[in-house]
């Protein structure tokens, strides 16, 4: 037997690219990484591992807490972490969700070829930069009242359509037709709605960023055919999410769960993985808040998104249907959804399957369903659910399928990105901003303006995981499938 | 007495020490500036005040944080020179010791912070404050704390 020994913590090779910690103490289940042995490397230097490990104490864990092979320390539950918890008798945990609830990825295909782009990308990238709002404090793309907000985060992209910010076709691509079920917006603070008030389409800063990009390589004829996708053609990516009401509904629960459920919250090892228990009245407050939120994140994408054609229009000369601007899909990274698995009875080891209903918990992955699967939407249900995988801004992106193989090995998840190597501190002491911004577009030809000198260096290329080899070990294990490749050709962010 | 900034892998994390509850909460709250912005202008915006109460030390360290970072979003402004001018316990009188238990809103602070108008200055936006490896200690020379936040 194979094992890979991290710092005292010894992990058991299952089969190629899968590892797992065996229970011990508290742990309720298995913990498992998906990864090859030298991302392994990299996700046993910080704290992924323990928090890895923390996380089976949830209750409720159902066969393994999973850590992707993108995976990195974040807080409470690692990031690149997925955990299904029983909807019976298990919990929800906000923390599991993680502060930004629907963070997440859209692709915009475009008919443009990267050739009809070339030399015009200052302007391109001047005019989105100018035109999507990003940083801190630099409003949205809606001035709002209390009500447009009550109505987003009960409808989600309905309410986007009604007003002019988006078409039919966009809420056909999207998860869930861009509105969540169960969402009850008064369960979401007032303290979180006059937050999101003045950041309704808008970037922030960090890692969210909107990046044109051209696709360099496109692996499955099929497949791409039946996303659209074809060589040197011009896509879009956005990456965000909910902004501040996420980030407050987030910290309103937390502090809700830790007054009412100490009991719980006192037998997990960090507080940051404070659950409400299934079928009491906080887990179903906190599932319908963040339902809600999940639905804002929706409609902040589709703003952005629908900006972004008005300023292609307006750099092109021709209209955005003209262009064929259609929503490729959109996914989330940081949601919790109750969903219906197949899964082993609770830690007994006996190989009696069952079909249960779980709080999924994905933080920093992606859900991948295969095809076949009744919530594909209809567009992708017989090839599989598209799944998009930002890399960093030297790097590029990868397309992907949801692979036949998830269903049994990740509750039908994958990765979500490259994951984070270097912390922010150290990559702004190595680099600096405008040597990487100069570096990009001198060497790629890629054009990247930012608010911020410091988040271009704490996002440089080199401070991720290699995305190639994430995605590789996905492909590999058949949980997400290479259907294509981009490469940046700019970039904005906060 | 003061803070620094600390190394975590994605977000950031703030060590604070203080000769006071008072003053190491203030550098817990400065390190939230420093985190936001490297070039905090030594002048502008008013100075406004705020009220936290909370059940326990850390969950009022914790709030104290999390309504910085709500009013910041709400006012646009980054909260600077935070100071908190009065910590309260009210059931545990000058003990202070903060394993004992206490009723809720049995601790209280009243702070001030000077809000940097964010049209003013380039600044990312911290996403939130966390529990994740919080500490808050007495030691000989006052008090320590550990907090990260989330990018």
């Amino acid at each position: 037997m194979t094992t890979f020994d991290a710092d005292g913590v010894t992990l058991e090779q299952i089969r190629e690219y899968v590892w797992e910690v065996k229970p011990e103490g508290e742990m309720r289940t298995p913990a498992r990484v998906l990864a090859s042995e030298a991302l392994l490397e990299e996700i046993s230097q910080d704290k992924t591992l323990e928090q890895l490990q923390n996380a089976t104490h949830l209750p409720g864990m159902t066969d393994y807490a999973i850590c992707m092979p993108d995976g990195h320390q974040g807080y409470g539950f690692p990031v690149g972490g997925v955990g299904a918890l029983d909807a019976e008798d298990g919990c929800i945990s906000p923390g599991a969700v993680g502060y930004d609830i629907n963070c997440g990825v859209r692709m915009m295909r475009t008919n443009l070829t990267y050739e009809e782009v070339k030399g015009r990308e200052e302007e391109l990238v001047d005019s989105l930069f100018a035109n999507v709002p990003s940083g801190l404090g630099g409003g949205g793309i809606v001035e709002s009242g209390i009500d447009d907000v009550e109505e987003i985060l009960a409808r989600g992209v309905d309410w986007a359509l009604e007003n002019g910010h988006a078409v039919e076709e966009d809420l056909l691509h999207c998860e869930d037709e861009g509105m969540r079920e169960g969402a009850d917006p008064s369960k979401v603070s007032q303290k979180a709605k006059d937050r999101g008030k003045n950041q309704i389409g808008s970037l922030g800063s960090g890692n969210h960023f909107l990046e044109v990009q051209r696709v360099t390589d496109v692996f499955d004829d099929k497949v791409g055919e039946a996303f659209g996708l074809s060589e040197d053609q011009i896509v879009v990516l956005i990456h965000c999410g909910s902004r501040g009401l996420g980030h407050q509904t987030c910290n309103d629960y937390l502090r809700k769960i830790e007054q009412q459920h100490q009991g719980m919250l006192e037998q997990l090892p960090d507080k940051e993985l404070a659950a409400a228990p299934a079928g009491s009245q906080l887990a179903e407050d906190y599932y319908g808040a963040m339902n809600a939120a999940i639905n804002f994140a929706w409609v902040n994408r589709q703003l952005i998104m629908h900006r972004t054609r008005k300023v292609f229009e307006r750099v092109f000369e021709r209209s955005w249907e003209e262009m064929e601007m259609d929503l490729l899909y959109d996914v989330a990274h940081n949601i919790a959804k109750k969903e219906t698995h197949t899964v082993g009875s609770a830690g007994d080891g006996s190989d009696v399957r069952e079909e249960r209903e779980l709080y999924v918990h994905r933080k920093g992955a992606t859900r991948a369903f295969p095809k076949g699967h009744p919530e594909v939407p209809a567009a992708y249900r017989d090839v599989g659910q598209p799944v998009i995988i930002p890399g960093s801004m030297g790097a590029g992106s990868y397309v992907l399928r949801g692979g036949e193989a998830s269903m049994d090995l990740t509750f039908g998840s994958t990765a979500h990105g490259a994951g984070r190597l270097m912390s922010r501190t150290q990559a702004k002491n190595d680099y600096w901003g405008g040597d990487v911004q100069q570096e990009l577009e001198d060497q790629e030809q890629i054009y990247v303006k930012a608010q911020s000198g410091a988040t271009i260096a704490e996002e440089a290329p080199g401070v991720y995981k290699d995305v190639d080899e994430v995605v590789k070990v996905s492909d590999e294990l058949g949980i997400g499938d290479k259907v294509a490749r981009t490469f940046p050709v700019c970039n904005i962010k906060g | 007495m003061g803070f620094e900034l600390r190394e975590h892998t994605a977000d950031i994390a703030v060590g604070a020490t203080g000769d006071s509850l008072e003053s190491v909460f203030g550098a817990v709250a400065d390190g939230l500036a420093a985190a936001s912005t490297e070039d905090i202008p030594q002048t502008g915006g008013d100075r406004f005040s705020l009220t936290v109460s909370a059940e326990n030390l850390e969950a009022l360290l914790f709030d104290y944080i999390d309504e910085l970072i709500y009013l910041r979003d709400v006012r646009l402004e980054l909260p600077v020179d935070n100071r908190v001018e009065k910590l309260e316990i009210a059931e545990l009188g000058e003990s202070r010791t903060k394993d004992d238990s206490a009723d809720e809103t049995a601790y209280s602070i009243e702070a001030t912070a000077r809000g940097v108008p964010l049209s003013e200055i380039t600044a990312r936006e911290i996403k939130a404050v966390t529990y994740s490896e919080m500490r808050l200690e007495e030691t000989d020379d006052g008090w320590e704390a550990y907090v990260v936040f989330d990018v």
